[in-house]
């Protein structure tokens, strides 16, 4: 189990690893969201917020302990059905927490470039250099400068 | 204890209200100190100027002040609310992360009581008004265009529209396609270089600051021009009571600087613009033997009467590949008010506008914000495809009419890092309003689908929607059915003004922020004009 800080041990790294990777499934060419050494962003992001750290712990003292999971090897003994339906119980049981773990999951999983490069989104800041848009065309005002005005007169 | 040298005007805030005033009253040769809880902001470390942007987003610049936790912020107890009030403190106050979607309240929204029989009349209209909008619009940098027939002729807006991009192009013929109004949203962001400040480059997500100073927030529109004719902002500055004399007048206030020392500032005049939360619980906070319940609470309506504008969101997901609907500002592309007025043949009163806002970035789209996150597991990467760059939001924001049991009292257990209670908020959506919001979700569906979506998802009530908080310090004619008179001044203490949004007889059906500041500058003149006793 994490310490009170938050500090994940190495049986809690395989687990949340392992949970991660049933969050965020591999595609084309990426591994799962577990398998991409995302664990020392989350821990860093989890300590830097007490939400994320507060829940994390509870997250992974839920999957150590839950008694679905309690076969021998644990968590890591289940195939991905299992894994599946024991996250799921999870999420049942301590539904706030765990969605402030699926949100740290996916902030630090969609902040990596090789994601970005994937789902075609430019990385790094937004600013300096913004997007282009054309500008605007009053052209589209024909149909509803046709109206009459409609707002509403009311006594003084 | 330490104290400051008297000034005329002592302004609580330096946020929409509070920076027009501290302008106006300034460039009239007032002594004004703005006491602001948060600091000045640096728009180039804003979260775009980062790669971690959504983490920021997410955290340090989220809009609710209990996830955010800075240490300017005080907790808000929202257990008994359906819905969670937002708001940022900092030299701007909740400008620095507004989207500055700014339309104006109608005519009739000043006069409900008289057109519908329902809530109240203001005491003064649309057209007492006119001219501070038309000022405001000015100063604050409004882009737009005018001859919007849902709205009373307006004069040229300062800067052209904001491009409305191939996705607001797209969602304009859904409402071409079923007759409907709509119009290009008027913005308080600059669609080219205005006043020194750059032109908005389409980035996004402006509620986390402008990088570019191109949205106007009131620490680069007004304050720097108030600051110029001699305004002092005192930063980090906790105000926690209003302080009166033996008549019961105001004379200063007690705030805690950022060492929690303690100060009273005295003032000839005390001016609340911490908006509809912050401003009840100052109030509520301010007990004194001549103001038992508060200060300029002999109404008992301080804190009462709390509207939100509940909103309801319907997301349309589109096929085509292009375009990318995260490229442009966040919520400045058109409205719709074509269901604005109160119908006989609807089973509702009042109505509501629809505001279009774009998509966000990865993160956020995977996170969720107006429907769920993606699901996770099998499927995650199909729902997430559909969802990124191909959706547009309707998001459908209702007239909030004013009930006393809806309201900010000041929590018995929860406090802030100095000790001081907490507020606590009670609200329930109204049967007209959920009424009303599901009408708009109906009609919703029908826009998107007309504008090509294939599908759509609804979340009737969003949460976390609290932008706009009113109605707490009501203005009135009727010292018993209201806080503070046509003037802002309060009815029970002639050097007391409330000029943000806690004065609002009631919501309209639109972002209240221009009108707030329309008030903000009529009360500064007021005080210029009828109260020089104040000066000097």
């Amino acid at each position: 189990m994490p310490t009170k800080e938050g500090k994940l041990t190495d049986s809690d790294k395989r687990n949340m690893r392992a949970a991660m990777d049933r969050f965020i499934p591999p595609v084309d060419d990426l591994p799962g969201a577990g398998s991409m050494g995302l664990l020392d962003e989350i821990e860093r992001m989890s300590v830097e917020h007490e939400r994320y750290r507060k829940s994390l712990v509870r997250f992974l003292d839920a999957l150590t302990l839950d008694m679905s999971v309690e076969v021998a090897g644990g968590f890591l003994a289940l195939d991905d059905e299992q894994r599946d339906e024991a996250i799921r119980d999870i999420e049942g049981s301590i539904s706030n927490d765990f969605a402030n773990v699926l949100e740290v999951v996916y902030l630090a999983y969609y902040s990596r470039p090789e994601v970005h490069k994937r789902i075609g989104w430019r990385t790094g800041p937004l600013q300096p250099l913004g997007f282009e848009l054309p500008p605007f065309d009053e052209s589209i005002l024909e149909n509803v400068r046709k109206r009459e005005p409609f707002w509403r007169e009311a006594p003084d | 204890m330490a104290n400051g040298s008297s000034v005329d005007v002592l302004i609580v805030g330096t946020g929409a209200s509070g920076g027009a005033a501290a302008w106006r009253l300034s460039e009239a040769g007032f002594n004004v100190l703005c006491l602001e809880q948060g600091d000045w902001q640096k728009p180039q470390q804003y979260p775009t100027a980062h790669a971690n942007w959504e983490f920021q987003g997410a955290t340090s610049f989220a809009f609710d002040p209990n996830i955010r936790q800075l240490p300017e912020d005080y907790p808000v107890n929202d257990s008994e609310s359906a819905v969670s009030p937002l708001m940022f403190n900092a030299v701007g106050g909740s400008t620095i992360h507004w989207t500055a979607h700014t339309p104006r309240f109608h005519p009739s929204d000043f006069r409900v009581k008289s057109l519908d029989g329902v809530a109240d009349d203001w005491p003064i209209s649309y057209f007492d008004l006119e001219k501070y909008f038309d000022l405001n619009d000015e100063w604050m940098g409004c882009s737009g265009i005018a001859g919007d027939p849902a709205n009373p002729p307006r004069s040229e807006r300062p800067m052209p529209p904001l491009p409305l991009g191939p996705d607001g192009e797209r969602i304009a013929r859904g409402f071409d396609e079923l007759g409907w109004h709509w119009w290009p949203s008027d913005s308080y962001i600059n669609s080219e270089s205005y006043r020194g400040r750059n032109a908005c480059n389409n980035c996004g997500p402006n509620g986390f600051g402008c990088y570019q100073k191109a949205k106007g927030s009131t620490d680069v529109t007004y304050l720097p021009e108030a600051v110029k004719n001699g305004v002092e902002i005192r930063t980090n500055a906790r105000v926690y009571e209003i302080t009166v004399d033996q008549d019961g007048r105001a004379n200063g206030v007690m705030y805690y600087d950022a060492e929690g020392i303690e100060h009273h500032q005295t003032a000839k005049s005390v001016i609340l613009a911490a908006n509809g939360v912050g401003t009840p619980r100052l109030m509520l906070l301010s007990k004194s033997k001549q103001h038992p319940d508060g200060i300029a609470n002999s109404s008992g309506l301080v804190g009462k009467n709390l509207m939100f504008h509940p909103y309801a969101m319907v997301t349309g997901f589109f096929d085509d590949p292009e375009p990318n609907t995260f490229q442009g500002a966040l919520g400045n592309i058109l409205v719709s008010q074509e269901f604005y007025e109160t119908s006989k043949r609807r089973d509702f009163v009042r109505g509501y506008s629809y505001q279009m806002n774009r998509s966000s970035g990865p993160a956020k789209t995977a996170t969720g914000l107006t429907i769920g996150p993606v699901k996770w597991g099998e499927g995650h990467h199909e729902e997430f495809a559909e969802r990124f760059g191909k959706s547009s939001l309707l998001a459908i924001i209702s007239e909030d009419l004013p009930e006393e049991h809806n309201r900010v009292e000041l929590d018995p257990k929860l406090t802030d890092s100095n000790g001081i209670p907490a507020p606590k908020i009670f609200y329930k959506v109204s049967r007209n309003t959920r009424k009303l919001l599901d009408h708009g979700i109906r009609n919703a569906e029908k826009v998107l689908k007309a504008a090509g979506a294939h599908r759509t998802e609804t979340n009737p009530l969003l949460r976390g929607g609290g932008w706009h908080l009113m109605g707490t310090a009501r203005m009135g004619d009727d010292p018993e059915r209201s806080v503070v008179d046509a003037n802002c001044q309060a009815h029970d203490v002639d050097n007391l003004f409330v000029i943000d949004g806690s004065v609002f007889v009631t919501s309209g059906a639109v972002n209240p922020t221009p009108t707030i500041q329309a008030i903000a500058l009529k009360a500064a003149d007021h005080i210029i004009d009828e109260r020089q006793d104040l000066k000097g």
